[in-house]
């Protein structure tokens, strides 16, 4: 029974790890809270429901298309984030707050309340070795979630468009003095974002059931693995999302399965209480 | 940084007339609107989103935005709701008493947040609310879980001589008892506006630092205002589950009840007494009558198209904006 809370863990972290990427980068990059964050992963997840079901698409092919669908839809967020006013951290928050509203009664319009699953049969099939089971959906869940990251991290330590992305999250003053436009790292970020999102609207789709509300839960893990990990550490987000996974199978095990939803509001208020100016990976001097 | 003028209700300026009016017009509503109990309903309703929105923005003039008062709305609803079911109280004692389980509760929150500002308290808040709901949820032996509390006893009677109101079985007198409330809420903020709590709460909202330094005690006054707005919400969820004498965890801690007043006194202008309140009145009534028969499902999108239309662009509120246009 341990050994499958520890595949379902980490297969489950790995997930977590790529929702808080996007988060993660954006809030570094552009200092913009996006309390959305979860609407919009589960709108991804409806929009890859919405064509798999609706067109008869392969569930490969919704990746393309609800990647597609938020590049498109971050790019408005970006103008609106970009027009609010000081204090940044807290004005985005309460704007992003109404846009959560905004995306969940648009949800509830479009696709009713009724709750969703992409069911598609070959993710439960799988392997089973040693009396251990793994199925491909948990597979793809952990090799596509760590593929992007890994790629990411590439991008992030190998280019010159990384240095500059890194460079933006340290200093954003320093960057811009040092001739970095950083307009455009924001935008940069935002399609980063949007690309991390689209990826992991159809898998959230595959494993958890898509309802219009489901938005918050998805938000409250993306932010307690970013504060847990700092902004712009890549490694420390797949640490957070494998801890997370892991100590959510463990008190689904320990407590049952209807206390799984508290342990991330927990540890965030933990956080918080005990590293109350950690989010940017440094102690403000 | 922006410097935000001082709540405050002049009650001898020109805006003496504004709350008049207002309180004759809700005075005299019930004769208006005649036999439709629909909108009276309504209008109940948006009176006690008033007061939730009144007595959220006792944080927010203070400078602290909370988007977790579900929790605190929750625990009085749920509170009072089993008091009055079990033990069997009557709901004028278990209604205040819910009230005071949302300031135990608002404690509890206030000991872990003490050293949270802006956006980390605004988080903290927003993660909090998921403790007291899934407890609910969960704790079945005491709350019924997700089946809720059904047939909780509506408002009693009150006797006054040789009067006696039936006010649970009359939508006129459950109006009138939440009216009453409302006005009592309007009263206590512009009293506490006006006291040395409120004057140290604004002091620590323009320079924590200088407050600190004349010798305010700014964690002891925001701890206490936590409490006092926590305990309001809590009266307020009391009240509405005796109105609608039935609740599931999901309805009382939903986001519903921690953003629809925070949206109403952000609208209606943070740093005003009544705009709050006014923003309520209107709003809701635009909500329900308008948008609601337009679009059954989804018709709350208005409010979260106001509240981000407010933050871009309005950041007064429509209170703050009418004023600063002489």
């Amino acid at each position: 029974m341990w050994i499958t809370a520890l595949v379902s863990g980490i297969a489950l972290g790995s997930f977590y790890s790529l929702i808080a990427m996007g988060f993660a980068l954006i809030f570094g990059v552009t200092h913009a809270f996006n309390l959305a964050h979860g609407e919009l992963v589960v709108l991804a997840g409806y929009v890859a429901y919405w064509v798999w079901k609706g067109w008869g698409l392969s569930l490969v092919l919704t990746f393309p298309v609800a990647v597609a669908a938020l590049f498109c839809l971050c790019l408005i967020l970006q103008r609106l984030f970009s027009l609010l006013r000081e204090p940044l951290e807290l004005n985005s928050i309460v704007m992003s707050f109404g846009l959560a509203i905004l995306l969940q009664n648009g949800m509830l319009f479009a696709f009713s309340g009724d709750y969703r699953l992409i069911r598609a049969p070959v993710l439960t099939e799988g392997v089973h070795v040693n009396g251990l089971s793994l199925t491909y959906g948990q597979i793809t869940l952990v090799v596509l979630s760590l593929v992007a990251i890994g790629l990411l991290h590439l991008l992030m330590h190998q280019t010159y468009l990384g240095k500059a992305l890194r460079a933006t999250i340290q200093d954003r003053e320093g960057a811009a003095l040092a001739g970095i436009n950083v307009r455009v790292m924001g935008l940069v970020a935002f399609g980063i974002g949007a690309l991390c999102i689209g990826l992991a609207g159809p898998l959230y789709g595959s494993i958890h059931y898509l309802y219009p509300t489901a938005g918050l839960q998805a938000t409250l893990l993306a932010v307690t693995i970013t504060i847990f990990a700092g902004v712009g550490r890549i490694r420390g987000l797949i640490v957070g999302g494998w801890l997370l996974g892991l100590v959510e199978s463990a008190a689904v095990i320990l407590l049952g399965s209807s206390w799984r939803e508290l342990v991330s509001a927990v540890i965030l208020i933990a956080l918080l209480v005990f590293r109350p100016r950690g989010i940017l990976g440094r102690e403000e001097g | 940084m922006e410097r935000a003028a001082p709540p405050k209700l002049d009650l001898r300026g020109p805006d003496r007339a504004i709350p008049v009016l207002l309180l004759l017009g809700l005075v005299l509503l019930p004769f208006l609107a005649g036999s439709s109990g629909y909108v009276l309903q309504v209008f109940t309703h948006a009176l006690l989103l008033a007061t939730l929105a009144l007595a959220w923005n006792i944080l927010g003039a203070s400078g602290s935005v909370s988007l977790g008062h579900a929790a605190f709305f929750g625990v009085g609803a749920y509170g009072s709701g089993l008091l009055s079911l079990k033990p069997g109280l009557s709901p004028w004692f278990t209604i205040p008493v819910g009230g005071l389980f949302a300031a135990v509760l608002a404690v509890v929150m206030g000991l872990f947040c003490r050293r949270l500002r802006g956006a980390y308290f605004a988080l903290a808040t927003l993660a909090f609310v998921e403790i007291p709901r899934v407890v609910t949820d969960n704790w079945e032996g005491l709350t019924r879980g997700s089946l809720g509390l059904v047939g909780l006893p509506g408002l009693p009677a009150l006797t006054l001589g040789p009067w006696r109101v039936e006010i649970g079985s009359s939508a006129g007198a459950s109006y009138y008892l939440v009216l009453s409330y409302a006005v009592v809420v309007v009263f206590l903020v512009a009293l506490l506006w006006e006291s040395n709590l409120g004057l140290a709460l604004q002091a620590a909202r323009e320079e924590e630092t200088a407050a600190k330094a004349v010798g305010i005690h700014v964690d002891r006054y925001r701890f206490l205002s936590l409490l006092l707005s926590a305990c309001l919400t809590g009266i307020s969820g009391a009240i509405y589950v005796h109105l609608t004498r039935y609740t599931v965890p999901g309805l009382v801690y939903s986001l519903h009840f921690s953003a629809v007043p925070m949206i109403f006194a952000m609208c209606g202008g943070r740093f005003t007494i009544l705009g709050p309140a006014l923003a309520a009145l209107v709003l809701y009534p635009v909500d329900q009558f308008l948008f609601h028969p337009l679009l059954p499902a989804g018709h709350e999108f208005l409010y979260g198209l106001l509240l981000i239309l407010v933050v871009l662009f309005m950041p007064g509120g429509f209170w703050g904006a009418l004023r600063r246009s002489p």
